[in-house]
Order: structure tokens, then sequence, then C-alpha cells
């Protein structure tokens, strides 16, 4: 007996994302923190949950310890059913062999029987490395409305970027004549944001051929779409509006942030009716004793503030000690700034320490970054654009 | 793991809390910015090791059940065990209005029955604490029959109100006093008491057989003084406050922001959990000045706070100052208002410019969703 769903999400979450340098040596990608309380996960598993979308693969592989304990029985997201919710997947070995994930179909193609114990019609596929807000579930309307196999969530990017993007060149009913990764001169600037929906039946044919060719590198961008258009499938794009940002970098990241500090947000995560969870850590409320000060930023749960914070996002559970100093800052879950420290455009990864006196960042030039559970020794500096990880 | 249940009584005398009580239980209190009274209660059973709790609701008791849900945030939801929500309930021999603990009890003896546990752990719901409670547990041993907790804090003593014991060298509770003019003996209940579910049972069924109402008034003062019940005295020596009196449900809010009492109250070894409700962190706008105060998420913050504790979602308009005051859940300070020693219950909204100044010893208390 199956247990039908119309529906299943794939979230591909084993990327290293190694442009994020010290952040991610000991973390997945989609556990990164963002936002004061979220991770970037957070937001495709809220958007599932909030577009209907009840039953969620997450596909691990690189570093994936963080990330598996933050999902946990999937409670937060309330993905945690009897029939359907999050299930967490990394490779795993049939009979005597067994393989890595080579490449992003790759995973898919591992995970078939997954998707075929759900009997689902249609398959989407996300990836954990974005920060948006999206309705999966009038995407899909539209894959179904257009009879389409496969459908592309793209958004216009400005024209002079568009060269850095996979580009979807498009007829006057939105569907895909071409599809050309970063080219030099694009003839669109409809960028492909990492977002399919497939018709199972398809896709599990185009999945089982490029399996069964060595040559292929088993990736959706380079091998599935070429092929599914080289064979006039009928493939569409499907418009999205609104804020996307790629926190694939220390330098994004750090400005997908600050985003937040911005009044109207770019992105309203005030919107009740579409909200992001996450797990909580369960701590009181921010302390802000005498002396301390707070301004233009967001600060969470867990903090105590004796210092000055000036716009900067504080997750929870961090102490910033009289004096310290902290300015256009990503002050991750409980890190410490020690007495008269100064912090400015820096990223402090998770339980970091920095010492009394110590200096970290410029007021301009690039972000300066500080590893997880790292200790920095007392009046130390970290200049801008360095990343530093001495244990 | 222990072989203890814990069930909580939440019909506890809350007359002095005015209007705060109005349309809740002391259990149901909103404290600390963040937290419900109860769920001090519930997470020390828990982190102690309890699985199953059951809560016995009385007078309004619907703020309650939404707040402690399935028991999920507690990780009480479980198949065997979890949280049981304990209504009150008519039939031939239960009237559904509980005239004290013990007829509470009878009324659910069936779930005290039913459960797998041999032992009880029994409190009321209006004194606020985080109790290493496994440490009470190792108390029960053959040498009594029960185990009571106590504290020689003298912050706890109340005239005409309370419940006081006589604790001899042996550490054996040898007399029990319940609201005398002014207590005789040092040690204050702390309204737990812990005890084999046979004899729990026993107790009730005689109790009521007698009928008594209050399983402390009418049943263990009896039994320990006429009867020769060995009952225990265990001293709790840490910090504690009792929440019966808008006095005292003011100055607990204001004591959290004390480093060293929020450090004792909120431990890592023993996280307080709640319902989550996945707002976004306390945001701070260029004309905010904080200093002293306690912040949830969800708040906006872009007036003066000055020693003052606010909960989730409290907007504070450009210009408003809020001193000494708690700001419960969803309150709206407009602009140029000015509050001092006031507490706000949920969605209250004070309109621009407004003024009000309560004396210290007596806050202006605002009602649920006035808007002034």
């Amino acid at each position: 007996m199956k247990n039908k769903k119309q529906c299943v999400a794939m979230l591909l979450a084993g990327g290293q994302g190694s442009r994020l340098g010290i952040l991610t040596t000991e973390m997945a990608k989609p556990a990164i923190p963002y936002g004061g309380k979220y991770r970037i996960i957070d937001f495709p598993l809220s958007n599932c949950t909030n577009s209907g979308v009840d039953v969620v693969g997450v596909l691990t592989q690189y570093q994936p310890l963080a990330l598996n304990a933050y999902i946990g029985s999937g409670a937060p997201w309330d993905l945690d059913l009897a029939h359907g919710g999050v299930y967490v997947l990394p490779p795993y070995m049939t009979g005597k062999t067994g393989e890595w994930y080579s490449g992003t179909a790759n995973a898919i193609y591992q995970n078939m029987q997954f998707i075929e114990q759900f009997d689902a019609d249609y398959v989407l596929i996300l990836s954990g490395d974005h920060i948006y807000k999206m309705d999966y579930n009038k995407m899909l309307r539209d894959h179904i409305k257009n009879n389409a196999d496969c459908t592309i969530a793209v958004r216009e990017v400005p024209w002079e970027e568009a060269s850095r993007f996979g580009i979807m060149n498009t007829n006057p009913d939105n569907s895909i004549s071409e599809f050309e990764e970063k080219p030099a001169n694009p003839k669109s600037n409809k960028a492909s944001m990492g977002v399919y929906i497939f018709t199972w039946d398809k896709l599990r044919k185009y999945l089982t051929e490029d399996a069964a060719n060595p040559n292929s590198s088993n990736d959706f961008g380079k091998n599935i779409i070429p092929n599914m258009l080289g064979d006039k499938q009928r493939m569409f794009a499907y418009d999205f509006e609104g804020y996307w940002k790629d926190v694939g970098t220390i330098e994004s990241l750090w400005e997908a942030n600050m985003d937040l500090l911005e009044l109207p947000m770019p992105i309203d995560l005030y919107d009740k009716k579409w909200r992001i969870y996450g797990r909580s850590p369960g701590l009181a409320p921010h302390f802000v004793a005498e002396g301390g000060s707070v301004e233009k930023s967001l600060i969470t749960e867990g903090c105590e503030v004796y210092g000055k914070v000036n716009h900067s996002v504080v997750f929870a559970g961090v102490t910033i000690r009289e004096g310290a100093c902290v300015e256009d800052c990503v002050l991750m879950p409980g890190c410490v700034i020690e007495r008269g420290a100064q912090v400015r455009r820096a990223i402090i990864a998770e339980d970091a320490v920095i010492g009394a006196g110590a200096v970290v960042g410029e007021t301009t030039g690039n972000i300066a970054v500080v590893g997880a559970n790292v200790k920095l020794p007392a009046g130390a500096t970290v200049k801008a654009g360095e990343q530093y990880n001495e244990k | 793991m222990k072989d203890v249940m814990g069930v909580i009584y939440t019909g506890d005398k809350d007359s002095f809390l005015r209007e705060l009580t109005l349309v809740r239980a002391i259990a149901a209190l909103p404290v600390a910015g963040r937290y419900r009274v109860i769920d001090f209660l519930v997470s020390s059973m828990v982190n102690s090791g309890v699985r199953n709790v059951g809560v016995i609701m009385q007078k309004n008791y619907h703020s309650l059940m939404d707040h402690l849900g399935s028991g999920k945030e507690w990780d009480l939801h479980g198949k065997r065990d979890g949280l049981y929500i304990l209504p009150p309930f008519l039939t031939r021999e239960n009237v559904g209005v509980y005239n004290g603990s013990l007829d509470a009890l009878h009324s659910n003896m069936n779930y005290l029955r039913r459960s797998r546990q041999d032992y009880v752990l029994f409190t009321n719901s209006l004194i606020l604490y985080n109790p290493k409670l496994d440490e009470m547990f190792d108390q029960l041993d053959d040498s009594c029959d029960a185990v009571m907790m106590y504290t020689k804090d003298p912050a706890m003593q109340r005239p005409e109100y309370g419940t006081y014991f006589d604790v001899n060298e042996d550490g054996f509770v040898t007399d029990v006093e319940i609201d005398p003019t002014k207590p005789r003996y040092e040690n204050t209940s702390m309204d737990a008491l812990l005890i084999s579910k046979k004899l729990l049972i026993d107790l009730i069924d005689r109790g009521v057989a007698h009928g008594y109402h209050d399983l402390m008034r009418d049943v263990m003062q009896r039994m320990i003084r006429d009867a020769g019940l060995k009952v225990k005295g265990y001293e709790y020596k840490d910090i504690c406050f009792r929440l019966d009196s808008v006095q005292s449900y003011f100055n607990f809010n204001m004591k959290t922001l004390d480093t060293a009492v929020r450090h004792e109250l909120f431990r890592e070894d023993r996280p307080i959990y709640t319902k989550v409700r996945d707002e976004l962190p306390a945001r701070y706008m260029e004309d905010a000045k904080v200093l002293n105060s306690m912040v949830a998420d969800g708040c906006i913050i872009n007036g003066t706070l000055d020693h003052s504790v606010l909960f989730r979602g409290v907007r504070v308009e450009k210009g408003a100052t809020v001193k000494n005051c708690i700001l419960m859940q969803d309150a709206y300070i407009e602009e140029g208002a000015y509050l001092e020693n006031c507490i706000l219950d949920k969605q209250a909204h004070i309109k621009k410019d407004v003024r009000l100044i309560g004396p210290k010893a007596y806050p202006i208390v605002i009602s649920k969703n006035m808007v002034i």
C-alpha cells in the first residue's frame, strides 16, 4: 500500500559551500546561522510547510552532524508527521557497494525509492543556499496548468550581472527555448533560482539515462536540464518576484544579515501568514545592562549586553562585556566579546571568544571572520578581510 | 529515569492578584518576559527525569490549556506517559468545583491509578523556582512515608497566609500550621509533597470518606500530628518566589533584572522550556535607549526603556518612556507616552502622550486588551 503524496520536496544540502571559508569547515552550508535566530535551511523548510508540501527529503553528505541535529524530528517546522514529514537522506550502501553523491542529479537518482514510496506525481528540487520566501504550491499549480515536464523558477537579475547566472531564454508563453550557463552575451535576464518542479515520470527516465552515462557529471544544470531541452520536453519558466539572496560568500552572507536591519525589511519576516520557523534554543529574553546600549540592531534570547552594539545582528546566548564595541557585525550563537574588544564589519562564528581589548575588522574593507569555537587572544588583531581560525 | 509522576494543582487562591488573574489561573501568569509560571514547575520535573505530568485545572483554564498544548515543548508528547491536562468535569460524585486539593485529586483518581509510576510528586503552582528535584527524590527511603519541601527564606512568609512546618532534629515534620496570623515556624512549605502512590490513594480515599476537602489542611496535618505519619522535611536552599499578590508578582519580575538572580533561575543545566512563538529577534531602532531591561523577541523598540521587562511582540514608539514596568505580550506604547510602575496585560494599548505613574508599592494594572 502506498501513502500517496502529490508532491515531494528534495532539498539538496550536501554541498560544502567552500566560498564561505572557515564558516563551513565543520558545518554544511545550510546549517549556517542567519538573521539572528534562523539557519539558512529554515527558509526552504518553512517555505515547504507554508506551501503545504509536507514530505521533504534532505540530502546530506558534507559535514552533516550539525544539520542532522538541527533538523531532528522536524517538529519546529511541523514536519514531524505520521505520514510524511522531513527525512534526512545520507548516501547509503546497496548490496556490497555504495557511493557518495557524485552530483545533484545523482543524489536524487540514489533516492528514487524514497520518492516512489510516496507515489509522488511531482518532485520539487530545492537547495539550501538561498534566503527567500516562495509559495511552491503556486509554482506547482502553474506546472500542472502548463502540463509541463519541468518548471524552473526564475527571477530577473540586473542585465550587467546576468552573465554570472544560469540564464533561461523564454518564448512569449514562458516556455523555455534555451538554457545558457553563465553566458558572455546574455539574451535574457531571467536567472535560474535552482528551484525546479519535475513531473516524476519524466525525471525518473532522465535520471536513469543520466546514471547510465559514464561521461555525465550527474548535475541538474549541466546534464538533466540541457538533455530535456534537447529532447524538446515541455519546459517552462516560473517568474518569481521578491527578495532572493544567495548567501554563498562571506560578503553576501554578511550583506543578507545587514538587509534585515533596514525598515521596511527587503524580506518581510514579520509576516504572520508566512512565518519562518526554526529550532528555538529556549533561553530567557535578552538583557541590556546599565551602561550597555543597542541601536539599529536585531538581538535575541539569551544575550547579555554590557557594552555597545550598533547596526548588528546578534544571535542567541551572546555576551558583550563592558566597554566592548560591536558595529556592523554578525555575532553567531554563544559567542563572547570580552571587555574593551572592538569588533567592526565582522562575522564571529558560534561559541568564539574575542579576547579583551582585541580588535577585529575595520570600518571599511572586506569582512573579517573569526571561526567557531576559536579563542582570539586578548589584544590580538584580525584585519579587514582576514579569517582567523587558530584553535 | 525516575519512577515518579508529577501532579500540579492549579487551583491556588488568587484573589490578591486582582485583574491579573481575572482571565487566567496563577499557573498561566506570564513571567520573566516569555514564560508562564507553570513552565518552571513542568521544566524542573522534566529536567529531573519525570516523564508523566498531570495538570489539574480549575478555573479560567483556557489560557493554560492553550499554552501547554500537547506538551511538545517539554518533550512530554510521547506515547508512554506525557502531559495530561485534567480539567474539572461533572459526574454523580464530582461536582466540578474543587473546595480543595483533596477534591481535585479525588476527581482524578483514575489518572493516578492508571499511571505506571509508583511515586507521586504533588505540587501547587504559585511558587516560582527552579529546583533540582532529583535531590528531593533521593530523600524518600524506608525511614519515611513521604517527603515535603520547605524553605527557611523569610521572604516566603506571609501573615495569615501560607503553610508552615515544625521540623525536628532528625529532619521529620512534627507539626503543620496553615494560615496562622503570624507564622510560628520558620519553615515555609514549598507546596511540594513526594509520596508513594499507594499511600496517596489510600489517604485520598479515607479523606473523602470523612468529608474532607483539602489534602494538607484536612489530611496531612492530622496524619502527621495524630496518626504518626512519618514525613521527612526537605529543605530547599536556592532562590524562590511566591506569586500571591500584584506586589509580589511585580517584585519577582523586577528581580529577574538582577544578573545574579537571572543566572540562578535560568541555568544551562536546567533550562526552562516554554511555548515557542517563532518571532523575529527584538529590533532596536535609531532612537532606542535601553538600560537594565529584559526584552523578548518580536519587540520593536524606538523609545526609552529603564528597568523594565518586555514580553514578546511589544512595540515602544519614539519618544515614549517605560520605567519600572512590565509590558506583557503585544502591548503597544505610542509616541511620547510615559509609563512608570505599571503592569500592562496582553495587547494593552497606550495612546500618544498618555502619562501613567503608579506608586511603587502599588503598581497600576492595565487589563488585557485595554486602550488608554
